[in-house]
């Protein structure tokens, strides 16, 4: 009945509509849900269920609370110094940077200034942990996932990190760019981000001055957010380049700075005049190869990676046709037979957010629990939200898979399912760098703070060795002020500011799960399990082997007779299934 | 060749004695004897020889790596960042390397550094992420799924044995993805570890077993699994118990890593590690940024190098250093450098011969303000899959005919 059906864009039919593509749908659409909840869409057409996700501006989020900032900002700290060496030399020049004067006189005069820069860096960090445990929240709590799904996206498409931008606020504001356009127009969303602070910062845009064009800006755009490699050459770069001289960030707003800006005649993608940066835009949206790269870029992240050129052209075709209107693309493409044909079925790798998320959405969950850490989880899963790796975002697929990582997604299931409350700390105390928990107890042992640095350094110990010690170690120490201790003090004051992450672990039964699912053997159980947490089943072998551990772990295949103790049985075998490759899978 | 040393064949109790061994440190040979007799019939112990390739990730600035300091061109394409030849550890009476660099500079005063110069390619692209791939396949333009490690190691050993390349990264590069062998891939090895109760172990094993897959994606993740469960425990083991008195410097990128599985015997012949992050990218107010960098990719390698010839590897183990590009000759308006074409690469090791190959680029004949490429980069794959590790047919593995550098006695 499916044969055919691949990269077939004609709407699958009401009678074709089953719950088993109800959940495909939820899974891809959004980031999977409970048995209720697909049973909800199954009920529905297969238009008015794929209308749900993407009609989402009518449903009401207003549960949803706006991010709670710590209060950690003030003007002062506005326009920030490009680097540590950079704030001391202001201090050392004018006497005061950041709002912190120098020591009129003493030893270590400009030490309050570094530790006002490290405050700054290190609770910018903090807070930024806490936006996107914000942001995972609304992840998981949200009415309208695709809205939160397409942000994820975004994200990693318009890849800019907090490590370089270092202002949570900047962060912040780009997330909630990404929620606003979310399913809107791709080149409204193109404008606004290149005049967001976040990325303007990211992308040296400051930096693009006129007579000396910076070519990182009019790179990227061209290449990652734009068309792909191929389209453009060197020469349309260097000339785009000019054409956004002078854009700037001014603290949270975008202005362009007349004086710096190149108005001279520009040939940009075979069109000439005297272009600025919106030119450029409106000039690389009339581009085919822009409307291909988007679309075939939404379609492997949303549906499957293995795209023909043929294909993506058409997509291509289809946005532009929609002027780029990312809501009705996405909605030919739900309802196409090709999103439910064998081939898209099963067969997307859940990125780390997604694998996080999608946990504890079909856990039932309505918050994300404190306890694992979600940003230590995902970090160690391989996707630090608002930190990529690079300006290219993440790789998607299987990039995402090695050894170690597919280990870790396993101890990812146990750490929800079984927290370690005896281990578990919270990680938000771990100082950083990590060697300040040396350094800070000989300062509170009472040792001075020079002898402490050498201390941390091992300079010590090491000279003495003479041999094999590393170059770094023998850089000078700067005189005034110490570097470690503006460190220590720059964290101290940022871990007391900076609002605490409350540390729950996740309610959720499942005895209930399983009892309401009508189970009443362990067979019944592990299939209640694995219909919940998988989207493709397991081989009869490997359900057997989950069925026997249940078994084993239940002293009894009937589970009336277990039905007082059944959760730390369920738990285990909801570990051993979710440690399975098919639960990377949706 | 190597069956008799293959990881998955030895058990783990074998792996520890060789870790805790490594403890007392200057023991030649020890954990490695199998090696050296297994590969007998191999041309003058070949089959032990181990390639480790470090990536320096985000375009390295070449000219301020392996300064010219007596050429004036230099000094005028960059008034600012130009390192003035008193701040240089002098080579010889041409190139200096920067003060932090002491690590190059002993490796190249023993002779033990060959600098390769000019190193690029044709029709060069500007893009990172496009001339990374260009380097990690070996085939640039091409689109090829598999990375010019991984078909080494295919024609090296088209059996597929168990670890025989190791990419000590969070992810995979596509250098090594292979079509025959599953890159043993990981980071942090104390995180290289399966959480569970002794009561879920042997549940957990049934469940990673391979079965038969139903698209390409669970095939590769029934791969992934069955390579994790092989692995796990050696890994983590041989790096926990790897001790040295060797400095490997401030920043620690995975060299140390490797010298604790060379230690515990692994049967790995192909390693690789990357200065991740693009943090060679150095557009804006790059002189103290760079010359960070440059210290601890200088202190990691050397250490790394002093670390094998301790536990009697140092005549086994040739380092490879390469960045997708270099920069352009100029410096920028904001104290930094932008994409650029050619750059110098790396071999390091007791058995290369030392000095200058391939031809610094004229500075004073720049395409486009770019220097032209001296060195095709495949000749340098070439010098490290034919003469180093003796691959007998490397065309298929470098997509073509390149002359190897007489870095190496042949």
């Amino acid at each position: 009945m499916t044969d055919g059906w691949e990269e077939d864009l004609l709407p699958i039919g009401a009678s074709e509509w089953t719950p088993g593509r109800a959940r495909h749908l939820l899974d891809r659409a959004g980031f999977g849900g409970t048995p209720k909840e697909v049973a909800r869409l199954a009920a529905m057409s297969p238009e008015a269920a794929v209308g749900w996700f993407i009609d989402f501006g009518a449903i009401d989020n207003s549960h949803l609370p706006p991010f709670d900032p710590s209060g950690i900002y003030d003007p002062s700290l506005t326009p920030f110094p490009a680097t540590r060496p950079a704030a001391t030399r202001l201090a050392a020049e004018t006497g005061a940077a950041m709002g912190v004067a120098a020591k009129p006189s003493g030893p270590r005069r400009l030490q309050p200034v570094a530790d006002r820069f490290f405050f700054w860096i290190r609770a910018s960090m903090l807070e930024t942990r806490r936006v996107a445990n914000w942001w995972a929240d609304r992840m998981v709590a949200t009415n309208r996932p695709l809205q939160e799904k397409l942000a994820l996206f975004w994200h990693g498409h318009f890849a800019s990190s907090e490590e370089k931008v270092r202002d949570y606020r900047k962060m912040l504001g780009q997330v909630l760019l990404f929620q606003q356009y979310a399913a809107g127009n791709f080149g409204a969303l193109l404008s606004a981000v290149t005049r967001d602070p976040a990325m303007l910062i990211f992308l040296d845009a400051g930096q693009n001055v006129k007579g000396r064009p910076n070519e990182n800006f009019g790179r990227e755009l061209m290449e990652l957010f734009t068309m792909g490699v191929g389209h453009y050459s060197e020469q349309d770069i260097r000339e785009a380049a000019r054409a956004f001289t002078g854009w700037r960030d001014k603290d949270l707003s975008f202005h362009i700075d007349a004086a710096q800006h190149d108005g001279g005649e520009k040939t940009v993608l075979g069109h000439t005049g005297p272009l600025d940066g919106q030119d450029v835009l409106d000039i690389i949206l009339a581009q085919p190869a822009t409307a291909g790269f988007i679309a075939g870029k939404l379609y492997r992240f949303l549906v499957r990676d293995d795209l023909s050129s043929q294909f993506q052209d058409r997509l291509g075709d289809l946005l532009r046709s929609n002027n780029y209107e990312i809501a009705p693309f996405l909605r030919t493409v739900f309802l196409s037979r090709d999103f439910y044909s064998p081939a898209s079925i099963g067969a997307h790798i859940k990125g780390p957010v997604e694998l996080i998320v999608s946990t504890y959405r079909r856990l039932g969950l309505t918050a994300t629990p404190g306890m694992p850490d979600f940003n230590s989880s995902s970090t160690d899963l391989g996707q630090a939200l608002l930190n990529p790796p690079t300006v290219a975002g993440w790789s998607q697929g299987r990039a995402w898979i090695t050894p170690g990582s597919l280990l870790q997604r396993g101890n990812f299931a146990r750490a929800v399912l079984l927290p370690d409350v005896i281990a578990f700390t919270d990680p938000n105390l771990d100082p950083y760098p990590p060697q300040l928990r040396t350094f800070s107890a000989h300062i509170r042992a009472g040792e001075d703070i020079t002898k402490a640095s050498n201390l941390v350094d091992g300079s010590e110990a090491k000279q003495t060795e003479g041999a094999g010690m590393a170059t770094a170690n023998l850089l000078s120490e700067h005189e005034e002020f110490n570097t470690h201790y503006a460190s220590l003090k720059g964290w101290e004051e940022a871990v007391r500011r900076v609002k605490p992450t409350p540390r729950g672990a996740a309610q959720f039964s499942l005895t209930n799960l399983v009892l309401e699912g009508g189970a009443r053997s362990s067979t019944e159980a592990v299939d209640c399990l694995i219909a919940c947490f998988l989207s493709t089943p397991l081989d009869s072998a490997a359900r057997d082997a989950a069925v026997a551990f249940l078994e084993g772990e239940l002293g009894t295949a009937d589970l009336d007779r277990a039905k007082t103790y059944l959760e730390e049985p369920l738990r285990l075998t909801a570990h051993v299934i979710m440690s399975t490759p098919e639960y990377q899978l949706a | 060749m190597l069956k008799g040393l293959r990881l998955g064949e030895i058990g783990r109790r074998d792996v520890l004695r060789a870790g805790l061994i490594g403890l007392g440190g200057g023991i030649a040979g020890f954990g490695v004897g199998p090696v050296h007799e297994a590969s007998a019939s191999a041309p003058a112990g070949v089959g032990s020889r181990i390639l480790v390739v470090v990536e320096l990730s985000g375009a390295n600035d070449g000219l301020n790596t392996i300064v010219p300091y007596t050429n004036d061109a230099y000094y005028r394409a960059r008034p600012k960042l130009g390192v003035r030849p008193e701040k240089l550890r002098r080579l010889d009476d041409e190139f200096g390397v920067q003060s932090g660099m002491a690590g190059f500079e002993r490796l190249f005063k023993d002779g033990q550094l060959a600098i390769v110069h000019g190193v690029g390619y044709d029709n060069p692209s500007f893009s990172h992420f496009t001339s990374m791939a260009y380097w990690q396949t070996g085939a640039p333009n091409s689109g090829d799924p598999y990375g010019w490690l991984g078909r080494l190691a295919d024609t090296l050993d088209p059996s597929g044995g168990d670890n025989y390349i190791v990419d000590v990264e969070a992810r995979q590069s596509l250098a090594v993805r292979a079509r025959v062998h599953v890159p043993l891939t990981f980071f942090q090895p104390d995180r290289f570890k399966r959480d569970a109760t002794y009561e879920e172990e042997s549940a957990l094993d049934r469940l990673a077993a391979p079965r038969t897959a139903r698209n390409s994606a669970e095939a590769f993740l029934y791969d992934v699994a069955a390579s994790a469960q092989r692995a796990e425990v050696h890994v983590r083991e041989a790096c926990a118990a790897y001790r040295t008195p060797i400095d490997y410097g401030l920043v620690r990128f995975g060299l140390e890593r490797v010298a604790a599985l060379i230690a515990a015997g692994f049967p790995t012949r192909i390693y690789y590690v990357s200065y991740p992050h693009n943090a060679f990218d150095t557009h804006v107010n790059q002189a103290d940024t760079h010359a960070r960098l440059l210290t601890y990719t200088s202190d990691h390698i050397a250490a790394f190098l002093g670390d094998m010839a301790r536990i009697g590897r140092g005549p086994d183990v040739a380092v490879m250093v390469f960045s997708e590009f270099g920069r352009r000759v100029a410096e920028n308006a904001n104290l930094g450098t932008d994409h650029g074409t050619a750059g110098p690469s790396f071999i390091a090791g007791q058995a290369v011969r030392g000095g200058h190959y391939g031809a610094m680029p004229d500075l004073t004949a720049l395409d486009d303000g770019n220097m032209r490429f001296t060195t095709e980069f495949r000749r340098v794959y070439a010098t490290m899959a034919a003469t180093w590790m003796g691959c007998q047919d490397p065309a298929p593995v470098l997509k073509g005919e390149f002359e190897p550098l007489p870095v190496f006695q042949a």
